[in-house]
């Protein structure tokens, strides 16, 4: 019986394979749906196009195909950056200007926070806000201050949403960003090499040649690094327009992002927007490699420690107490 | 090359990995710190903006020689003080203004704060008087401020209290005890945060 | 089936297009509610790739979610293949290596979704051609990801060309030399435990997540594989012996279930050790496992997943093990699909979220799936469910074939 009926469903089977006159009505109809289907999604699937016009195709055209910016010549970073200025200006209408300039010699970044001074005014955190340009949308922050209970100095035991008059009696306050690691171990995740240290120990990123991963993200330890889930909406007046490849200029959507020690300004000289907006001096930043710089004279004279320190990434970011 | 021999290659490259890898975990930024002792010349950094708030150089020298500390004579709005504070009499229109009331004086604890001749000359109001009797400059107040604060001052001539004028390179122009710390009342009075962090959702 | 002498690469790859579009009614809606869930996906998916990733419920703490969750469950299935090969050319077991064939297709269709999370998951994935050699910058060996997109695609080679040679020797009428395969074989039973231990070590090698910083991972990924893959094959099979002709004995299934209980069993002390380092001392890196099985700071909605996960898990384990029914496909069939689904629970979203939560300085959210992250995560489902019966389709026509010959 059960014979028999394999062999009834061999030959329905066979038949239908051999059916040749359906079988092309029936593709013939097939792919005549496929194709109204298709149709009709991908009108529904791609984003509005907007008008761009043939420059800016050309330069977007250029820009995908680029190389990573640390093999770069110095030609190709200018380059590069004259079309981002360019776009900047057919996009949104505003002029920036852009730098490429490399880091500078016998300069080691170091940094270090004074968790005695600081009074949880979180100017620093507007100022940083405002100097590289981070989306308003989400809130982002690249500086996070916790207000802290004496006795414990993990930042899980404080909190980091406080908005009250400040500073609380018995409470201190601590303030935590990317703290730029000798031994990232974002750097060392990234598959593709979009984020590494730069030679003056800024661990920078180069946006356009992120893929937006994230393992990055999950390997930082310190909650260093943001992503831009969406598109970043900065309003016009509020841009500033002094700009570094690696900094400060605004992001694609989908890209990893940092604290990069504000690179446009520390490269020409200048403080990091949080240094010079802390009105207590609770932040003090310099030449690591500079015997007279004041960031030398706080780890020789003053108690620091690191946060973290048992993981072993060797961060350029110490927290002292007066 | 005998059995020995490999094994001798084998043993020696074992030891040789081991001993690089095992100093390569040690090493830290600290020790890179700590060897670099040569001196880095501040001035070879090109400034893109430079310090615009008058700055005198000070009196006293930090670790990296001299530096320059902005100015407090021209803050004050009624400086020269002697052009009132002189020996004849003064006719007081706005008396109350003119006296110095609208100052409160909250310098030290509840009882036994500070009061107006601790710090200022009783005699030359142009100038400030430490507890040794020198004058002081009010642009070089850190003098005065220091015989009490001397932890302070050791500090901000380092650079572990107080803070660099808009460059971290270039030539070191810090701001005056005076420029954030209100002398008559110079404790940070209480606020709001300039912002706040969101919860993420 | 056309005629031997008729039959080339060319007709290879149009009987494979025309057997997989004919079929009874009921395939046929199958299929096409297949098509309905994938362009569905499409059009959920183009939502994302417009508006960023902001669309999910993924956040900078939460970074990884559904998407990440479903890659690392899916790995453990392509790799489960290997319990089918190892019994079929390193004991050659003649009853296995007629489905062999079959555990080829689910790992590719594995893959081929695997792959898919990754790429939807990308915040920027038009710049993916940076992985590439040469022409990008390709981080091996220092970043995991990179040895993970190395051994994915080769075990997706592995997988396809294997069975395609054989395939098409078999549809050429005539036998596929061993000798040209078998070191490839024997390649890709090695290079089944690497993908996922490669997999595992992309979290286990994070020291800011320390759920994850534990050397358990590794081996406890390939457990809970060897678990979860076999209970899947052998419901496909059970699928293949009802509703074809392609008859399966029942020693295979005899086997399968001898694996599977091995594996879950080993799963769940894997288990029991990491609860109990996480519990009997808890330090601050055991926050993440307070968060996951207690909930923390008013936040637990992963609580009653995970804990419905380990109690299905222990039990589909117990009927599995006991056997109550004395095979009776009856108990054991719903057994191997709730050991899948609690595995999927544990191993997914029970492992990846709570290894994110709390951050890295303490603060804790929830995460929830968004319709986005839902409807891609069922079309990409749908895709391989698809991938896999069209190869399954066209490799048991092609062996019926060559068998009756």
């Amino acid at each position: 019986m059960s014979s028999k009926k394999i062999k009834n469903e061999e030959i329905r089977a066979a038949s239908l394979l051999e059916k040749k006159s359906t079988r092309r009505n029936f593709l013939k109809g097939l792919s005549i749906a496929a194709a109204a289907g298709s149709a009709a999604l991908t009108t529904g699937c791609i984003p509005a196009a907007d008008a761009a016009s043939t420059e800016e195709l050309k330069l977007r055209w250029q820009e995908f195909f680029k190389k990573n910016y640390r093999l770069m010549t110095q030609e190709e970073k200018d380059a590069t950056v004259a079309r981002l200025e360019r776009l900047s200006k057919l996009n949104a209408n505003l002029d920036v200007q852009m730098g490429s300039y490399p880091p500078l010699d016998g300069v080691l970044y170091g940094y270090a926070f004074n968790i005695t001074r600081c009074e949880g005014f979180m100017e620093c955190v507007t100022a940083c806000v405002k100097e590289n340009n981070l989306d308003r949308k989400t809130n982002t922050q690249y500086i996070r201050i916790f207000e802290m209970e004496p006795g414990q100095l993990d930042p899980s035991t404080g909190d980091g949403q406080y908005y009250h008059e400040v500073p609380v009696d018995n409470k201190f306050y601590m303030g935590t960003q990317c703290f730029h690691c000798e031994k990232a171990p974002c750097t060392k995740a990234c598959p593709t090499k979009a984020t590494w240290k730069e030679p003056d120990g800024i661990v920078v990123v180069d946006y356009d040649w992120c893929i937006g991963c994230r393992y990055c993200q999950a390997a930082c330890p310190y909650y260093g690094r943001r992503f831009n889930w969406g598109k970043p909406e900065i309003p016009k007046e509020e841009v500033t327009r002094r700009q570094h490849y690696l900094g400060n200029r605004i992001r694609p959507m989908g890209k990893m992002e940092k604290c990069t020690f504000c690179i446009q300004r520390t490269r020409k000289g200048r403080l990091p927007a949080c240094v010079e907006a802390c009105p207590t001096g609770a932040r003090v930043f310099g030449n690591l490699l500079d015997p007279e710089s004041e960031i030398r004279y706080v780890l020789k004279h003053k108690k620091v420690f690191r946060m973290k320190e048992e993981l072993g990434t060797d961060p350029k970011f110490w927290y002292f107490i007066d | 090359m005998t059995k020995l021999n490999y094994s001798c290659l084998f043993l020696l490259f074992f030891v040789g990995l081991s001993h690089s890898l095992g100093a390569a975990s040690e090493k830290s930024v600290v020790d890179e710190i700590k060897n670099a002792e040569d001196r880095f010349d501040n001035r070879s950094v090109p400034l893109v903006e430079q310090v615009v708030d008058e700055a005198v150089l000070a009196k006293e020298e930090y670790q990296g020689g001299s530096f320059r500390v902005l100015a407090r004579k021209a803050k004050i709005e009624r400086y020269k003080c002697s052009s009132c504070h002189t020996d004849k009499p003064v006719t007081a229109q706005q008396g109350a203004l003119l006296t110095h009331g609208d100052i409160i004086l909250k310098h030290g604890s509840e009882d036994q704060g500070l009061s107006c001749i601790d710090c200022h000359h009783p005699q030359d109001r142009d100038y400030l008087e430490d507890k040794k009797g020198r004058k002081i400059d009010f642009d070089h107040s850190y003098q005065l401020c220091g015989q009490c604060h001397f932890r302070q001052k050791r500090d901000w001539l380092g650079g572990a209290h107080g803070k660099r004028v808009v460059n971290w390179a270039g030539e070191r122009t810090v701001y005056n005890c005076t420029t954030c710390h209100n002398p008559h009342s110079p404790r940070f009075e209480k606020r709001f945060p300039a912002t706040y962090s969101v919860e993420l959702d | 089936m056309r005629a031997l002498h008729e039959r080339n690469l060319r007709t290879f790859l149009t009987d494979v297009i025309r057997w997989n579009l004919r079929g009874s009614l009921g395939v046929q809606l199958f299929r096409l509610v297949l098509v309905g869930f994938m362009g569905f996906g499409v059009y959920a998916y183009s939502y994302q790739a417009r508006y960023g990733l902001s669309v999910t419920g993924m956040n900078d703490i939460v970074s990884w979610g559904f998407y990440i969750s479903n890659f690392t469950f899916l790995v453990g299935v392509a790799a489960a293949a290997v319990m089918l090969i190892l019994p079929a050319y390193v004991f050659h077991d003649p009853d296995f290596h007629r489905v062999v064939i079959i555990g080829e297709g689910v790992a590719v269709g594995a893959l081929v979704m695997c792959l898919t999370f990754i790429l939807v998951d990308l915040g920027g994935p038009l710049q993916a051609w940076h992985l590439i050699p040469v022409i990008g910058i390709f981080n091996f060996p220092s970043s995991i990801l990179a040895w993970d997109v190395l051994v994915l695609n080769g075990y997706l080679l592995l997988n396809g060309l294997i069975p395609a040679y054989i395939l098409y020797s078999h549809y050429k009428g005539r036998p596929a030399d061993e000798r040209k395969y078998r070191p490839f074989v024997f390649l890709s039973i090695f290079w089944a435990f690497s993908i996922h231990m490669v997999t595992a070590f992309l979290y286990q090698g994070l020291p800011a997540r320390p759920f994850w910083n534990n050397p358990l991972m590794g081996p406890r990924f390939l457990a809970s594989a060897f678990a979860a893959g076999p209970a899947l094959i052998t419901l496909i099979l059970a699928i293949i012996h009802t509703s074809t002709t392609y008859k399966i004995d029942r020693s295979v299934f005899n086997k399968l279930r001898l694996i599977i209980v091995i594996s879950a069993i080993i799963n769940l002390i894997m288990l029991f050790s990491e609860v109990f380092k996480e519990f009997y001392f808890p330090t601050h890196h055991s926050i993440s496992a307070v968060y996951l099985w207690f909930g923390m700071d008013g936040h637990n909605s992963l609580v009653p997943w995970i804990w419905t996960s380990v109690c299905v898990n222990l039990l589909a384990t117990l009927v599995l093990a006991f056997n109550p029914g004395k095979n009776n496909p009856k108990v054991l069939l719903p057994a191997c699909l709730f050991l899948f689904v609690a595995i999927w629970m544990e191993k997914g979203i029970g492992l990846i979220v709570p290894g994110l939560i709390p951050s890295p300085l303490g603060e804790v959210v929830d995460y929830l799936p968004t319709w986005v992250e839902f409807s891609v995560t069922l079309g990409i489902f749908a895709l391989g469910i698809t991938v896999v019966t069209w190869l399954i389709r066209a490799a048991l026509i092609i062996e019926q074939n060559y068998s009756g010959v």
